[in-house]
C-alpha cells in the first residue's frame, strides 16, 4: 500500500480529490484525559475556577474540526455537515473520555477532523482544569470508525473487555512497579486509597526510610509526595507481607507493604 | 474449603458436597449474602468487589481456623465473589457443618462477623448519580467484638 500524501518522487503533496465521487462520510474518534479522582469529582460537580469545563471543551473541539486544514499541512478544507462531541466521565478509569463524530458529503474522509477535534477538546479540558491538577495526562487519541469513501468502512477491532482489576497495581498511573536492584520495600495502595492517591504500586528504597518500620515508610513516602500524608489518617490500615500490622512493624528488603481503607466485604 | 472467585456459586451444590458420604454431621447452617439495590444511596445498579489476592485467602483461612478451634466442626465451605455484581447476585457463602446445631449456628455467625471486619475486600457501589466506595459500619465492628468478649 502506498502513502497517498507522497508523490512518485517521495515528496509531500496534496491529493487531487476532484475526480473522486462525492459520498456520505463519517468518522468517530476518541481520546482520554486522565486526572486525579478529586479533579474528576470537582469537574463533575461544576466547581472548576474557569467555569463550565465541558461546554468550553465542546466548543473548542468543534472549532478545531472546522480549522483542521489550517493545522495539518496536506488536509483539504472541508464543509462539515455535523460535528458532535460527547464527554464521558469515567471514575473507575480516572479519566474523561472524549468522543467526536464528524460527518460530511464530500470527496475526502473526515477522520483528521475527528482526531483534531478530539485532541483540542482534550487540550481545552487540560487548560480548564490545570489550576487544580497539573499531573493530567492526555492519551489514547484514536480513530474508532469511519464510513464512506473508496478505502471502505473501518472499525477499530473491539478490545477484549478487560477483566475488573482485582489488584489494581497495573491500573495505577504513577509509581514504579519494577523492582530496583538496591534494597527496597514494595508498597501497594488498594481500593479507595489508590484512587485518592492516584498511585497503585511504588517502590521505596530502604535507604530512604528515616526508621526501618511502617512509620518510617509513611514518612519517606510523604517526603517524596505530600499526597501521601493521607496515609497518616487514622482509618488507613496496613499489612506487612499480607499480615495486618501497626506503625511499629519492622521492615526489611523485599517486604511487601499494603495500605488500604477499612474492609467492607461480605 | 475456601474459594475467592468471580463466577456465581450454587449454595445447594456446595452444601451437598460438604455432607456427601458423611454420617457424623447432625447440623448444617448456611448463610448466603446477596447484593442489595439500596445501601448508602438508593438505586444501586451494580457493585464492584476488589480484594487483595494472597492476603484474602490467608485472612479467610485464619478466620476458618479460628472457628474450628472454638467449636467442634465437621466441615466449612467459604466462598466469596469478586468483580462486578448486580443486585440480587450472591456475594458470599458460608456453610458450616457440625454434630449439633448450636456449634453450627454460632460458627457460621462468627465467620461472617469476622469476615466483615478482617478480610481484605472492598465494595464500590455504582448508581446513576455516580460511584462511591462503601464506608465501614460500626455495627459490623460491634458484632465482631461480641465474639472477643465471650
Amino acid at each position: 500500500m502506498s502513502l497517498t500524501h507522497l508523490n512518485a518522487r517521495g515528496e509531500a503533496h496534496m491529493v487531487d480529490v476532484g475526480d473522486k465521487p462525492v459520498s456520505q462520510r463519517e468518522a468517530v474518534a476518541s481520546g482520554r484525559i486522565y486526572m486525579q479522582a478529586a479533579t474528576l469529582a470537582r469537574l463533575e460537580a461544576g466547581g472548576m475556577p474557569k467555569g463550565d469545563v465541558l461546554a468550553t471543551a465542546r466548543i473548542a473541539g468543534i472549532q478545531a474540526a472546522k480549522r483542521t486544514h489550517e493545522l495539518i499541512p496536506l488536509c483539504h478544507a472541508l464543509a462539515l455537515t455535523k460535528v458532535s462531541i460527547d464527554f464521558h466521565l469515567d471514575a473507575a478509569a480516572g479519566c474523561v473520555e472524549v468522543r467526536t463524530l464528524c460527518r460530511l458529503a464530500g470527496r475526502t474522509g473526515v477522520e483528521m477532523e475527528a482526531l483534531t477535534a478530539t485532541s483540542v477538546a482534550c487540550l481545552t479540558l487540560y487548560d480548564m482544569c490545570k489550576a487544580v491538577d497539573k499531573d493530567m495526562v492526555i492519551g489514547d487519541v484514536r480513530l474508532e470508525s469511519k464510513r464512506g469513501g473508496k478505502s471502505g468502512d473501518y472499525r477499530r477491532p473491539e478490545a477484549e473487555e478487560a477483566p475488573t482489576p482485582l489488584v489494581t497495581a497495573e491500573a495505577a498511573g504513577i509509581g514504579m512497579a519494577a523492582r530496583p536492584a538496591q534494597p527496597c520495600i514494595q508498597v501497594k495502595c488498594l481500593a479507595e486509597l489508590r484512587e485518592r492517591l492516584g498511585v497503585g504500586e511504588v517502590a521505596v528504597l530502604v535507604d530512604e526510610l528515616p526508621s526501618n518500620d511502617v512509620a518510617g515508610l509513611k514518612a519517606a513516602l510523604t517526603a517524596r509526595d505530600a499526597r501521601f500524608a493521607l496515609l497518616g489518617e487514622q482509618r488507613v490500615l496496613c499489612a506487612v507481607n499480607q499480615v495486618m500490622s501497626g506503625e511499629q512493624a519492622q521492615l526489611t528488603d523485599g517486604d511487601e507493604v499494603a495500605f488500604f481503607p477499612p474492609v467492607t466485604g461480605g | 474449603m475456601i474459594r475467592v472467585q468471580t463466577a456465581p456459586f450454587d449454595a445447594g451444590a456446595e452444601q451437598a458436597a460438604l455432607t456427601a458420604q458423611r454420617r457424623d454431621i447432625g447440623a448444617v447452617v448456611s448463610f448466603t449474602g446477596l447484593v442489595r439495590d439500596f445501601n448508602e444511596r438508593p438505586e444501586v445498579s451494580a457493585l464492584t468487589l476488589e480484594h487483595y489476592p494472597g492476603m484474602t485467602e490467608r485472612a479467610l483461612a485464619d478466620i476458618v481456623a479460628e472457628a474450628e478451634s472454638r467449636w467442634p466442626l465437621n466441615g466449612v465451605r467459604l466462598i466469596h465473589r469478586v468483580g462486578r455484581l448486580a443486585p440480587g447476585d450472591p456475594i458470599v457463602l458460608v456453610v458450616v457443618a457440625s454434630a449439633h446445631r448450636l456449634a453450627a449456628f454460632e460458627a457460621c455467625h462468627f465467620i461472617m462477623d469476622y469476615l466483615k471486619t478482617r478480610a481484605p475486600f472492598w465494595k464500590k457501589e455504582h448508581t446513576a448519580q455516580g460511584d462511591y466506595w462503601v464506608a465501614e459500619r460500626t455495627t459490623d465492628h460491634d458484632a465482631a467484638r461480641r465474639w472477643e468478649a465471650s
